[in-house]
Order: C-alpha cells, then structure tokens, then sequence
C-alpha cells in the first residue's frame, strides 16, 4: 500500500469517528451486544430457579459442555455458543456503516469524484476504501470482545464467584469468520453502491446480512445445530471463499462511469 | 508543444445522446483556452472525456502525450481539475483538506501545507484556512477548490466554471492568478464556461462548441476575421450638416455600409454616428470629411465584434443552415 492509499485509509477513519451521530449509531450495537446483552444473561443464568428441565436441557448438552455447576454451565452454553452468534452482528454492523459512508457517502456528497481525479488507480481506490472498512470493523471487533471480556469475566467473578473460560470457538471466530463476513458486508455494500443514492438507502440492504445471522441463533436457542469448532471453521471458510468470489466481482465493477452515474 | 489534443473526438452516451461529435482541436503549452458554449453543450463532457473519467467513443485525445483512457492516473498527475461536481470533505478544515490532497499527489505533509499555506494566501482565504468546510460559502470552496487543483503544480489546469459563485473581486483575484500561471508558470488552461464576457477578459484562444459540435475555434482576431469581419466606427458629433448626412446615406462613399443616426444620452452633445468600416485605415477619411464639412466632434471609437457577437452570429448562422 503506498502513502496516497494510506492517506486515503486515514481519512476514511476520521470521516467516520468525526461524524458523531453516525459513530455513535456504530457503537450503540457493540454496547448492546457485548455489555448489556451479555449481562443480562449473567443475571438471567444466577437468578434462575432451579427448574429440573434445565437440568434436563444441560443433560443434553455435549460432554464438553458439562462442568459441577449447572450455574456456570450455563454460563458458559450462553457465553460458548449463544454469544458468538450475536456477536458476529459487529462486524458486519460496522463494515456496512463504514463502507456505506466511504462509498455511497463519498458519492452523495461528491467527494468521490475529486478522488477519481487524483493519480490512484481506481483499483487502489477501491482497495484503499475496502481496507478501511475492514480494519476499521475489525478494531471495533476486537475491542468490543475485549470489553465484554473484561465485563464479563468482572461479573461472573463477582456474581458466580469463578471465570468462564472461552471455548476455542471464539479464536476461529475472532480470527477467520469475523473477518470473512465483515468482508462480504463490504463487498456486498460496495456492489450496491452504483445504485444506492444515498447512505441510508445502502444501509438497508445490509440489513439483509442479518437473516443468516439471526437463523443461527435461532438455532443455537432451538438445538438444531450446536457451533461447535468445526462448523465454525466450515462456516468461516464457506463465508472466505465467498467474499473473495464477491471481492474480485466488485472490482470489477468499480470503474468511473459506473461510480459517476 | 501541444499539451492538450482532441482528435475527431466522439462521445455518445449509452442513452444515445451525442454529447461530443468529432471535435478536434489542440492546446499550446502555456495558454489560456476557452471552451465555450451553453449549459448541455458537451463542455463537461469533454473534460471528463481529458480527464478518463469516461471513453470516448471515437476519436482520440491526449493530455501531455498521455492517453487518458488507457493512462487516467498519469493524466491527474499532470493536471488539475475543478468542476462543479468536484467538492472536498465538510469535516475537515480547508488547511486540512488541502495537506490531504497534497499527500494524495505525492506531496509530504510538511511541503503540503507549505504549498497549501501559500496558496490559501493567494487566494484571500486565510481567516477561513482553520474553519470546517461545512462553514463554508460557494465563493470559498471554489477558491479552495482552486487551491487544490493547483496544488501539485500541475503542467494543464482544467477549469470548469472557475468563477462560478465568487463576488467580482474575488473573480478578478482568480482571473489574475490564472494569468500568472499561464504566463509565469507555462501552465496550460483549458477553460470551460458559458460566461463569454468572462472568457474573453481572460482568454488567449477560443473554441466554440454547441450540440457537441465545435463551430469555431482560434484567437479573437481570426474569429472576428472568419466569423464577422470588419468594426463599426461610433462617431459623436454635432453641427453635422445635412448635406454630410445624405451625402455618407446617399451611398456617396462606397465604402460606407451602414449610417446608423441615435440620440445621444445622459447630456451629451451631438449624435453618434455608427458606420461600418473594413479597416482601421478608413477611420481618418471620415474624421476628415465630417470636420471639413462643419461638424463638431466630440467621441470617436471603435466598436469590434465581441466574442458574444461572434457566437451568436455563428449560432445564428448554423440554425439558418439547418432550416
């Protein structure tokens, strides 16, 4: 990456940290979902009654899953496999913002055009404005888990008295599927943008990467299908392979008379 | 050296509308060019067409031997544009915006906002340098706008509009600078507007264009030469008897075309006479014979052609042809 595309990457990091409502409409998810979510179910999982279906429901759960405490092995079902689930709505909440700003905003305000005129390629453009959204969805990630980690490890060590230990799921989330569907937000953002008119309008259609989501967590709560290390890492290299498919497909597209339409 | 070349160039858009047909021209390194022609006719167009940012569909054309649709970036790296479409970034500062661009050209920070100081400077925005864009009037992004487009010591400036929005003396401000480039600097300036007195206060060579189609091209000399020869001489005298009228009426003189007799206003003596001459050559002759014969003279000018005459008078002649 040379310096233009670098300046370019910086300033795509300003433009969205300096824009408070749109930063603070970006932050409120990875609050929601990693503070007050998770400290819901840490209140839910102490004051539980000790409901001998729940005991039953632990029965089921893999060997794995079990530990002495059906308290704390409920912790750790919602931490292990609830969580994660919700968890991936940040980086695919945070690319669709960033790239639909440095995109379709660039756009609207005609911002991109004076871009166009400067000597980078449109190709390094478009390369500089991808990584942007990425690294930018990919820090947001990161310190959200971080946070939720430090609230969450707080809380159970206050309320149940011990830490819940992160499965090794989380490492191929954090590491492979967090950057895979933060990629396809992007790119799929990036493929709207030709047509959208507007921020909002871009957006919206990022709201459609949210079904997959929502399916699974509708699984994970049903027990159709348990995340275990292995379907994460199927999943993530399903979802890699299809946003390099959709990553070369949009730079394709990306040329300036589509961009200046 | 030509610096800027069009060569049959073409665009249809894929609606079908012609924007550009075959127009061909080309630029001298260190002229003020005026591409001039109303709203819709094919001036911006062009520049994007010089600037890559769409192909032709036939033709050719070149910016410092470079071919735009094949070599876009090397193009902006040699020139600079401003357009209406064009703006900055409304969260930053002006000083800001341009260090930004600076570095997008090559330009380090510390030299950036070296250029970007000076130029703020030239261009009388220095109270504004620190404030955000969004603080902004029209007058002061387009002279930031400016700023940025010279910026990285381009070799072409194309300017779409430059003085669109600004107050007469910040518009006579830019024109100055302008000139200093073109002049000073062998900057080459492919200027588009639909203002033609504007361009013609600036300008060192014109083309004009309407429909997509180039009508006329070259200095203001040969455009008058081509387009619309010959001046009119206004005269303004008093006592001219009447056997001087019908004599100059009465065709005495072959070469007076036209006698033209009005009112002077505002208080002024006389009438203004307005004959139409071939040549500077002509003017004594007729000084000499309304004198001799008893008039007072109080004024004597010639008007010549204006570039808005001209274009008209082209416009005019093309609609005659087609009906």
């Amino acid at each position: 990456m040379n310096r233009a595309m670098y300046a370019v990457l910086r300033k795509d990091f300003r433009g969205i940290v300096s824009n408070r409502r749109l930063f603070l409409e970006m932050l409120l998810v990875p609050l929601v979902l990693t503070i007050i979510l998770p400290s819901i179910f840490v209140a839910a999982v102490h004051f539980a009654p000790d409901d001998p279906d729940m005991a039953k429901l632990l029965g089921l759960l893999p060997q794995d899953g079990r530990t002495d405490s059906p308290e704390m092995a409920l912790a750790g079902l919602v931490f292990n496999y609830i969580l994660p689930v919700f968890f991936l709505m940040i980086p695919i909440m945070t690319a669709s913002v960033m790239a639909a700003s440095s995109f379709v905003g660039e756009k609207e305000k005609h911002t991109l055009e004076t871009l166009l005129y400067c000597p980078l390629s449109v190709k390094q453009i478009f390369q500089a404005k991808v990584l942007a959204s990425f690294l930018f969805s990919m820090l947001v990630s990161l310190i959200s888990f971080i946070a939720m980690m430090a609230v969450l490890e707080t809380e159970m060590f206050f309320v149940m008295g011990s830490p819940v230990i992160p499965a090794a799921g989380w490492l191929v989330i954090l590491l492979l599927l967090a950057p895979s569907v933060s990629l396809i937000a992007v790119t799929l953002i990036v493929r709207g943008s030709a047509k959208a008119q507007s921020v909002e309008e871009s957006q919206q259609g990022a709201a459609f990467l949210i079904i997959p989501v929502i399916l699974l967590v509708a699984g994970q709560f049903a027990g159709i299908m348990l995340l275990n290390v292995w379907i994460l890492l199927g999943l993530s290299a399903v979802c890699m392979l299809l946003a390099w498919v959709l990553l070369q497909k949009a730079v394709g597209r990306f040329n300036y008379e589509t961009l200046l339409k | 050296m030509q610096t800027v070349v069009l060569d049959n160039l073409s665009k249809t858009y894929s609606g079908g509308k012609e924007a550009v047909k075959g127009v061909s021209l080309f630029l001298e390194k260190g002229e003020v060019f005026g591409f001039l022609g109303p709203n819709g006719a094919g001036k911006t167009t062009a520049v994007k067409l010089l600037n890559g940012m769409i192909a032709p569909t036939g033709g050719r054309c070149s910016v410092m031997g470079y071919d735009p649709a094949r070599e876009p970036e090397k193009v902006h790296a040699v020139s600079g544009v401003l357009t209406e479409h064009a703006r900055m970034y409304d969260h930053m500062t002006g000083l800001e915006n341009l260090v930004f661009y600076g570095e997008i050209f090559g330009i380090s920070r510390e030299e950036g906002r070296k250029r970007a100081v000076s130029l703020i400077e030239k261009l009388e925005l220095e109270e504004a340098a620190d404030r955000k864009l969004s603080a902004y009037s029209t007058g002061m992004r387009q002279r930031l706008s400016l700023a940025r487009a010279m910026l990285h010591n381009p070799e072409v400036l194309f300017l779409d509009e430059p003085t669109s929005g600004l107050d007469p003396e910040s518009a006579q401000n830019v024109n100055r600078i302008i000139r200093e480039l073109a002049e000073g600097q062998g900057v080459t300036v492919f200027l588009c507007t639909h203002q033609l007195r504007y361009a013609q206060e600036i300008c060192t060579r014109y083309g004009l264009i309407e429909a997509g189609r180039l009508l006329a091209g070259g200095t203001l000399q040969k455009l008058r030469e081509d387009v619309s020869p010959g001046a009119k001489l206004l005269v303004r005298a008093d006592h001219l008897p009447e056997r001087l009228l019908s004599e100059i009426s009465g065709n005495v003189d072959p070469d007076v075309l036209f006698l033209r007799k009005a009112r002077a206003g505002g208080g002024e003596h006389g009438v203004v006479l307005a004959v139409n001459i071939q040549s500077e050559e002509e003017v004594p002759g007729i000084i000499r014979k309304i004198a001799g014969a008893g008039g007072d003279i109080y004024e004597v000018s010639i008007s010549r052609p204006s570039l808005e005459d001209i274009y008209f008078a082209l416009t005019a002649k093309g609609k005659g042809e087609q009906a």
